[in-house]
């Protein structure tokens, strides 16, 4: 099945070209709506190309007209000096084209080795497969590649990081010569996020090429060698990482909008409304804080070092295992999300389509939905009272909709995030934990959320917020608590959050990065 | 963004078409019923479509409560056996209307809570747990008849309130002269109307077959919920098995309520609720079981060979449900022919 381009091949030798990629001014529009105007994008043979943006800017939409998932309506696609016309999932994968996803596309109940050589089994001459030589090659990969994972394993009992190594070796297999990696740190812990990049590094000395779509920025300044930013479609800048800042980047990624954020003011803080004390439960462990009225509380962390679990943990949605949790100097017993929500407390959940949005319920059944379970001794509805809150709602939270009874899932990611929140306020929640409340959402969306959190916390509510993009901590956070491995790291005042001292923390391993990678 | 536009275009069509299809389709084969019956269409022929839709309509009603959490219950056919034949031999000793209404209730909520324990407390797949109670139940029924020495579970017709118990599954209301059973079938679908669209606990209902994980992370408890739903459809199953015992005056548990589950199942999905739980309203739960009801009706009418019965009642199924799901057809066609053709080259 594995067919090699040869044509390719031989062009290379011929030209000896310099770009291994060209996309010269790409335009696609969808209904009407330029997402795309006039990008341009290329990667050198042997780099690792940072492309930047923010959500929506068209980074996704650009690498999936590479892919040949959708076509373009303009413009023209070198890859290896051939013009590409009318690519298909199919053509970019023969042409050499690896698109690693962030869901991983590979087959969990078939082993390790069966899903390398998926259909390009090898088989002998009675038709029957041919474990061993498979087997065999498997094991050769994984050696030169340096990657420690049984071919006989069964896929589902990997996690993620040798999942994400497995679709790379899937895709070496196929003769890739671009590799696509779209967030591929987000769900690794340190050591696979190292052994990832030492492997990209060894495969870019090797010739091959890497467009790396990431949003942390420590990562993209170890990583690539050079970046393009993109912003609402818009190609505006490429050049290379060590001529740049972080800042620089993100001004370039955010564009005005960083011009006009909100303003962050010194408030007299209340009394203790969380103490934690040795609070401990799956995911994290002795945890010991205190969290006053009216405060503003970043967690941080890499993925699973815990901050999302102690937000569950207090919410009731996790099971503590030992420690105390007082919450308005009242110590909780039962781990109960209705009992959470009975003290005062409300969470918006991480990954709103999937723990959040209720898809069949209109707008206002969305935002009374969670309020109703506090107040079920009255059952019936009383619609004209649900739309007085819900307009007052839709003020305070400036909602954009056209109507109450439209569905939420016809708004935009920012605004469906508007309505989760106003499912909580509608709780009259006085402890807010908001579990990364700026996923998937647009800038204008972005600095609405964190206005609101800063009035919420000026009229006393108390707001921890979890989040993996330090800068909205900065924003917004009068303290910033940095997890690693289901404990608190260190505890940082408002003025000592910097990105370097949080990843310091957060990593608990700086100095080996700089050491491997410089 | 641009989807987004498109989807608002194409929600306002299907919200329609999701709403009120199932009025339609209750029209059409209304039209083709009085079409085929020509001068026979009488009042009473009319009134006969409702009664006989009444004891399948309102255990098409549980399950449509069910169906909305995303379940689904196969037991309800057996149930009817089991309650049926226990109601049946408590009115003859007791000679009790009351006690007999009563007895079918609790039966019905004692069934239901067992199936709704073993499917929200130890999350059993519900199709497997009423699957498992479905062969269960049927299997006691006729287990308790055959110790009894009986064949069919009868009324005893020399009671003294037979009569009245008879009267309630086959008299009319004088002036109107409308069938007693249709009104306790239209109030009994007023009421799981409105608790399913006007309470706090029917929205948790939807909410639960809609988005269970954000139904949970908003405070609902999911488990006993699930737990409550079965209850509650037991109630509706108990007094549908009174009305058939009423009724039909007799109960066979080899036979009786056999495929009812499907019959249900089928009223509910006419009537417009959605299978993956979460969509549609019971209301049309009405017009569905009674849609269903008709073309029994006209198939009879026709006279073609009652072994064809069948085929016919699942052709016009397909058909419902093809009518139903037609704006989403038609849209998929349009907007993911090159993404679909693509994914069929990826393989």
């Amino acid at each position: 099945m594995s067919r090699r381009c040869n044509a390719p091949a031989r062009i290379i030798e011929k030209v000896k070209i310099m770009n291994i990629l060209r996309m010269t001014n790409i335009n696609k529009s969808f209904y009407g709506v330029e997402v795309l105007e006039n990008v341009n994008f290329d990667v050198e043979q042997g780099e690792v190309h940072a492309l930047l943006g923010e959500n929506g800017a068209g980074k996704s939409t650009l690498m999936n007209i590479l892919g040949g998932v959708y076509t373009r309506d303009s413009g023209t696609v070198e890859f290896e000096g051939q013009t590409l016309h009318n690519t298909t999932i199919k053509m970019a994968k023969e042409a050499g084209i690896a698109f690693v996803h962030q869901e991983l596309n590979v087959v969990n109940n078939l082993k390790v080795y069966e899903n390398l050589f998926l259909n390009k089994e090898i088989i002998n001459k009675f038709h029957k497969l041919n474990k061993k030589e498979m087997i065999k090659r498997t094991q050769e990969l994984f050696k030169d590649l340096g990657v420690d994972i049984e071919p006989n394993e069964l896929v589902d009992n990997l996690n993620t990081g040798k999942k994400q190594l497995l679709e790379i070796a899937k895709a070496l297999f196929a003769d890739a010569k671009l590799f696509i990696l779209d967030e591929p740190t987000t769900a690794l812990n340190n050591d696979e996020i190292y052994h990832l990049f030492s492997i990209v590094k060894k495969l870019k000395d090797s010739g091959k090429s890497f467009v790396f779509i990431s949003h942390k920025m420590p990562e993209i300044f170890v990583l690539a060698d050079r970046y393009t930013v993109l912003r609402n479609g818009k190609f505006i800048k490429t050049g290379y990482i060590k001529d740049t800042t972080p800042e620089d980047v993100t001004r370039l990624m955010v564009g005005e909008s960083y011009a006009n954020r909100e303003v962050y003011e010194t408030r007299n803080l209340g009394e203790n409304v969380i103490e934690l004390v040795n609070f401990s439960g799956e995911g994290f462990k002795n945890i010991n804080l205190t969290i006053h009225k009216g405060e503003v509380v970043g967690f941080t962390g890499l993925q699973g070092a815990g901050s999302s679990d102690l937000l569950q943990g207090i919410f009731g949605l996790k099971a503590s295992t030992g420690g105390v949790l007082k919450v308005f100097g009242e110590e909780i017993h039962a781990q109960k999300i209705h009992i959470a929500m009975k003290n005062k407390i409300a969470m918006l959940a991480s990954n709103r389509k999937e723990n959040s949005v209720i898809p069949d319920m209109d707008l206002l059944e969305n935002t009374y939905i969670a309020e109703h379970t506090l107040s079920s001794n009255k059952q019936h509805i009383n619609y004209k009272k649900e739309m007085k809150k819900y307009s007052d709602l839709k003020q305070r939270l400036n909602i954009k909709d056209n109507s109450q009874k439209e569905l939420i899932t016809n708004l935009s990611g920012g605004n469906q995030q508007k309505v989760i929140l106003g499912r909580w306020l509608n709780t009259e929640a006085e402890i807010l934990l908001l579990d990364n409340p700026t996923q998937g959402i647009d800038v204008g969306a972005k600095t609405e959320i964190y206005k609101l959190i800063l009035e919420l916390s000026k009229q006393g509510k108390t707001i921890i917020v979890n989040t993996l993009e330090i800068p909205e901590i900065q924003r917004v956070a009068d303290r910033c608590v940095v997890f690693y491995h289901g404990k608190i790291q260190i505890i940082l005042d408002r003025q000592d959050i910097t990105e370097e001292k949080v990843m310091l923390y957060a990593t608990n391993a700086i100095k080996n990065l700089e050491v491997q990678y410089d | 963004m641009t989807e987004k536009k498109l989807n608002k275009k194409y929600n306002i069509f299907t919200e329609i078409w999701n709403r009120y299809n199932y009025i339609l389709i209750f029209v059409v084969i209304f039209i083709s019923f009085i079409f085929i019956n020509g001068s026979a269409t009488t009042w009473k022929t009319l009134v006969n479509i409702p009664r006989h839709s009444t004891v399948i309509g309102i255990i098409a009603l549980a399950m449509g409560l069910i169906i909305l959490t995303g379940d689904i219950d196969l037991s309800v056919g057996s149930q009817l056996a089991l309650i049926g034949g226990l109601t049946v031999m408590v009115f003859n000793n007791t000679n009790n209307i009351v006690i007999s209404l009563l007895f079918a209730i609790f039966s019905g909520v004692l069934l239901g809570f067992f199936n709704g324990l073993l499917i929200g407390i130890t999350k059993m797949p519900a199709f497997i747990v009423t699957l498992a109670t479905m062969l269960i139940f049927r299997s006691v029924a006729q287990t308790v008849m055959n110790s009894n020495k009986w064949t069919i579970y009868q009324l005893d017709a020399n009671l003294s309130n037979w009569k009245k118990l008879w009267s309630i599954g086959n008299a009319s209301v004088p002036v109107i002269n409308v069938p007693i059973m249709v009104i306790i079938f239209f109030i009994i679908a007023a009421v799981v109307t409105y608790v399913t669209t006007c309470t706090k606990f029917g929205k948790k209902v939807y909410a639960v077959g809609s988005n269970e994980k954000a139904a949970r992370l908003s405070g609902i408890n999911v488990r006993w919920l699930r737990v409550l739903v079965y209850t509650l459809s037991g109630v509706l199953i108990g007094f549908a098995v009174f009305l058939y015992v009423a009724n039909v005056g007799s109960v066979d548990p080899a036979t009786s309520g056999k495929n009812y589950e499907l019959y249900a199942i089928a009223g509910v999905v006419i009537g417009g609720v959605s299978m993956s739980g979460g969509k549609g309203r019971l209301l049309g739960i009405i017009f569905g079981s009674m849609s269903f009801t008709m073309i029994d009706k006209i198939i009879t009418a026709l006279g073609v060979n009652p072994l064809i019965n069948d085929t016919i009642k699942g052709l016009i199924l397909l058909l419902a449900i093809f009518i139903q799901m037609l704006p989403e057809i038609m849209s998929k066609m349009k907007t993911n022919k090159h993404i679909s053709s693509s994914h069929g080259d990826a393989s």
